[in-house]
């Protein structure tokens, strides 16, 4: 078996574009649990191995919930290592029927939804114990806490484990211990206990009635290191049951973006689409509200899911109503250009003591507004208000900028090379004034992204030496650091990889400077490019 | 085994003779993916004959030698096969499949042949594969007669137990060393364990557990197996962070002495180690060639490599050092002043990666 073929689709994704000649296969009805074909295929396609255990029951399957991106990576290990042969489209309808009767309810997934978004350099949950170290050095404890089983099954799943790489007692951190002692005996009892099949929240949520998302949304979300962007998304619902929704969208820098997805929504709440905006084709993992009034979540570029935004949209209402304001501070002295986004936007404008709000253009769904602010304004944050809609956010203003600070502040990027694409490295700078309070201490105020330069430096005397700055990469203007080649480089010590350990260095540009600072504003984090990773699978 | 050895031999002198000389010098067998094996001629700087290994499936692991260097016993097959290939002509003349319908077996790098060369003792990592579920089983030793031709199945099996990387049999042929959380000893024909020494439970005062990970059961050509082995210590102020402390771990195969001497604060990684067989010394490698004197165990020397080898071997009139393993060549090196004297690169190789390159007299 070949590396390649071990590898998920180029995108390590589900190929959700498939399902549209699928409509015919798929069932119709609100929940495919009541539609005998689910399990038939089921049966049909897995039977031969999975054998009943029990009436209607197939042995081990039917001991597991995962999220669909569980069960697409379980179903790719039956393919590619077991020999199992099913078509892309016969593949998805198991998945969205699987999802559909053995998901993870919302509550469930919700710690670990960073993981199925696909969020680069986020910190892990921790599992308890030494769960951490037995289970989660190969791959994220979310994968784990992404699943639900008893302790029978999770010793299973340990045994495939060992079976599988029987290196697995040999390894650091592994073979400084009893390892298969502890991850056949107090590793299942924990995990079964910690993530269970039954739990009344999966219980309750198989009865909750599935909402239509249908309808008109207003959505805005933040891109790191491209900035605010906003906009309408138009959701239909098909007869197949999938989504298609056309998208209308503007960046804090006014540049619109059009764009078109399909998702299917599993499990009642999870919506996976596959959309085109603008010229970038990216994935889609939001979660719908019980009540499904908001779809939440990231979307990503699909060859390279470390670079995407954050997107929640609310239902449009019939009342007014401040969905985003953009950008997030004005200057205290100074007049700047505010966009409020919402939906029946009109009566007073105000931006709280010591401003001077007036309106430039007006649209359906858009205000754009010339904000002046007193000279003897105190910094703080001010409520929003057009009308009767108010922004809960509020925006900032502020005498000057104390601080920037750059996230992650911790982040790992990895060399490209033959087959495999970089992983490149997005940071985002937030700036802050610290004001001093009543109270003696101070208060930080967010200002949000403001416009800065990137660079990189060396990170230690070692990175010095090894001249890591020259081999290892380059940032770009959005914050995006592209990592060099893989392989060995025989100008380096030790014909090296080209890895380093980077400082990443936000500068303030001068625009955004009081005249009086003449200190540079900077922030940093700390970025090591390290060597390839040789699968991408979608849950880490 | 001779009877077999020797029909093959004949079969196919014509084919392979020419490699080995009429006087006795040293050889390097050294293996790479996807299925080759070199028999090295160090002091021609030169490859003495290249076979490819039948089955080796893309994988090519521990190397054994038989005692008289006739035969390499070659782990292939994702660990799960080992292969006796016949040093002059290339045949393939063993062959243990060590997996069975039903059950999946690998062996950990841990094998050995006994010094008359009639057994292997081969550690074995089994799993069941069921339907839809696999499970592990206990580990064992499974003893192998070398002259059971290309079905080989065992002939004795006992428990072993797990996390084992090393055997080394005893030079009395009565007994073999089992390296893993602690150094085991077990009768060749019982199984019976004969006694435990602490590896895991070493008696090193001042010294935490420490870690050992061997790979590569080289003891000649002195009979003395050598591994790095790491640990820390407390500081000598009492205060603040534990000292990473290397030492040496050493087995005499002979007298089954065994000892740890730390020779340096941990500078450098070490993969693997040899013994001089002239002097009071032991060569370490990875990155760079470490020469340690092993009369007062301190650090004597140490060189950048131009890249990262795991293994290390040592002449027979110990005056020249090879280092092998990981990439594509074998370097020589001078073995006073450490000082590159050559190198031989290995056509067709695409890595040598885990292999033990072995040295072999003949
Ligand atoms: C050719 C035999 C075969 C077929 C067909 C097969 N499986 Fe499996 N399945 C296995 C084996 C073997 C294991 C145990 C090893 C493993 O987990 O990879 C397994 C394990 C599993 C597990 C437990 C793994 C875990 O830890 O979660 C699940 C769930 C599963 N299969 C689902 C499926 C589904 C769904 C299908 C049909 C779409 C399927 N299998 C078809 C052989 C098969
Ligand atoms: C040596 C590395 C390694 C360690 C240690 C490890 N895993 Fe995994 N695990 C993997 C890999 C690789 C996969 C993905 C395999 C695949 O689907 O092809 C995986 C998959 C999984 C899955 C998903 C399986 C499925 O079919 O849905 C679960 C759950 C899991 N691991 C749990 C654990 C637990 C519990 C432990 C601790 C006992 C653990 N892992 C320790 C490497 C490891």
């Amino acid at each position: 078996m070949t590396t390649a073929k071990r590898r998920y689709d180029k995108s390590g994704h589900l190929r959700f574009g498939i399902l549209l000649a699928l409509a015919a296969l798929v069932a119709t009805a609100p929940r495919a649990a009541q539609t005998p074909s689910g399990a038939q295929a089921l049966q049909a396609a897995c039977g031969a191995c999975h054998r009943p255990d029990g009436p209607g029951r197939l042995a081990r399957i039917s001991a597991v919930r995962k999220t669909p991106e569980g069960w697409v990576m379980t179903i790719f290990r039956m393919q590619h290592v077991h020999g199992l042969k099913l078509s892309d489209a016969q593949r998805d309808a198991l998945v969205r029927y699987l999802a559909d009767t053995q998901g993870l309810a919302p509550s469930e997934a919700k710690p670990a939804r960073f993981a199925l978004e696909r969020r680069p350099n986020v910190p892990d949950l921790e599992l308890p114990g030494n769960l951490q170290t037995m289970c989660a050095r190969c791959h994220s404890a979310a994968r784990i806490a992404l699943q639900r089983r008893d302790a029978g099954e999770w010793l299973k799943n340990v045994n495939w484990h060992l079976a599988q790489w029987p290196t697995i007692e040999y390894q650091q951190n592994a073979r400084d211990r009893h390892w298969w002692r502890t991850a056949s005996t107090v590793v299942p009892a924990e995990l079964g206990k910690l993530f269970p099949l039954h739990t009344e929240s999966w219980r309750i949520w198989q009865h909750h009635k599935a909402v239509d998302l249908g309808g008109r949304w207003l959505v805005h979300g933040h891109r790191p290191g491209r900035g605010d962007y906003w906009g309408t998304a138009d959701i239909t619902r098909g007869g197949d049951g999938d989504y298609r929704a056309a998208y209308r969208l503007t960046d804090e820098h006014g540049t619109a973006t059009d764009g078109a997805s399909h998702a299917i929504v599993y499990t009642g709440y999870e919506w996976r689409g596959t959309a085109k905006l603008g010229t970038l084709d990216t994935h889609e993992v939001f979660a719908a509200s019980a009540d499904g009034s908001t779809l939440s979540g990231r979307w990503f570029i699909a060859d390279h899911p470390e670079i995407g935004a954050d997107w929640t949209a609310v239902r449009a209402a019939t009342q007014p109503q401040i969905v985003a304001v953009s950008p997030d501070s004005i200057r205290i002295g100074s007049r700047a250009r505010i966009v409020v986004f919402g939906s029946h936007l009109g009566g007073k404008i105000s931006f709280g003591p010591g401003t001077h709000a007036r309106l430039i253009a007006r649209s359906a769904d858009r205000l754009e507004i010339e904000v002046a602010v007193d000279s003897a304004a105190h910094p703080g944050y001010r409520t929003v208000r057009v009308g009767r809609a108010s922004d809960a956010r509020s925006i900032a203003l502020y005498d000057r900028v104390d601080r920037l600070e750059v996230t992650p502040a911790y982040a790992i990027a990895r060399l490209g090379g033959g087959r495999i694409d970089p992983v490149s490295a997005q940071f985002d700078a937030v700036a802050y004034e610290d004001i001093a309070a009543a109270d003696g201490k101070t208060r930080a105020l967010r200002l949000g992204s403001l416009p800065v330069a990137w660079s990189v430096a060396p990170f230690n005397e070692e990175a010095v030496r090894d001249r890591d700055v020259d081999y290892a990469g380059h940032i770009d203007a959005f914050g995006q650091f592209m990592p060099a080649g893989a392989g060995p480089n025989p100008q380096r010590k030790f014909s090296a990889d080209n890895t380093g350990n980077l400082f990443v260095v936000a500068t303030l540009k001068a625009q955004a400077h009081p005249a009086a600072s003449a200190k540079p504003v900077v922030g940093k984090a700390h970025l090591i490019v390290t060597v390839q990773r040789w699968n991408t699978p979608p849950i880490y | 085994m001779k009877a077999q050895e020797f029909a093959i031999f004949g079969l196919f002198l014509s084919l392979g003779a020419a490699a080995f000389g009429a006087t006795k010098h040293d050889y390097i067998v050294t293996g790479s993916k996807p299925d080759h094996l070199f028999v090295v001629d160090p002091a021609k700087r030169t490859i003495a004959s290249e076979f490819k290994i039948p089955g080796a499936n893309d994988f090519v692991g521990t190397i054994v030698p038989s005692p008289g260097g006739r035969i390499a016993y070659v782990l292939v097959n994702k660990m799960e096969s080992i292969a006796g290939i016949d040093l002059t002509t290339g045949k393939e003349v063993f062959r243990a499949d060590l997996s069975t319908p039903g059950e999946r077996v690998k062996c950990i790098f841990a094998f050995d042949v006994t010094p008359d060369g009639k057994e292997l003792i081969v550690y074995e990592l089994p799993v069941k594969l069921g339907l839809s579920e696999y499970k592990v089983e206990d580990t064992r030793f499974a003893v192998f007669d070398t002259r059971a031709g290309l079905h080989a199945e065992p002939v004795r099996e006992f428990p072993a137990p797990r996390r084992v990387h090393t055997i080394l049999a005893r030079k009395d042929g009565k007994s073999f060393f089992a390296i893993g959380f602690d150094l085991y000893e077990y009768d060749i024909a019982t199984g019976k364990r004969l006694g435990m020494r602490g590896i895991r439970h070493w008696d090193y005062p001042g010294h935490s557990i420490p870690d050992l990970l061997a790979f590569w059961p080289v003891s000649e050509p002195t009979g003395i197996f050598a591994s790095p082995v790491y640990s820390t210590v407390k500081p000598p102020s009492g205060h603040g962070a534990p000292v990473a402390k290397t030492a040496l771990m050493t087995l005499d195969l002979a007298t089954g002495k065994l000892a740890f001497h730390d020779f340096e604060t941990t500078s450098a990684l070490i993969f693997s180690a040899v013994m001089s067989p002239t002097k009071p010394e032991a060569f370490g490698v990875y990155s760079q060639l470490s020469k340690i004197d092993t009369g007062n165990y301190t650090l004597a020397r140490r060189v950048d490599l131009a890249h990262t080898y795991y293994a290390v071997l040592v002449s027979t009139d110990g005056k020249e050092v090879y280092t092998a393993g990981a990439m594509c060549d074998i370097g020589i090196f001078d073995a006073e002043t450490l000082a590159e004297k050559g190198d031989v690169r290995l056509t067709g190789c695409t890595d040598q990666s885990i292999t033990s390159p072995r040295l072999i007299r003949r």
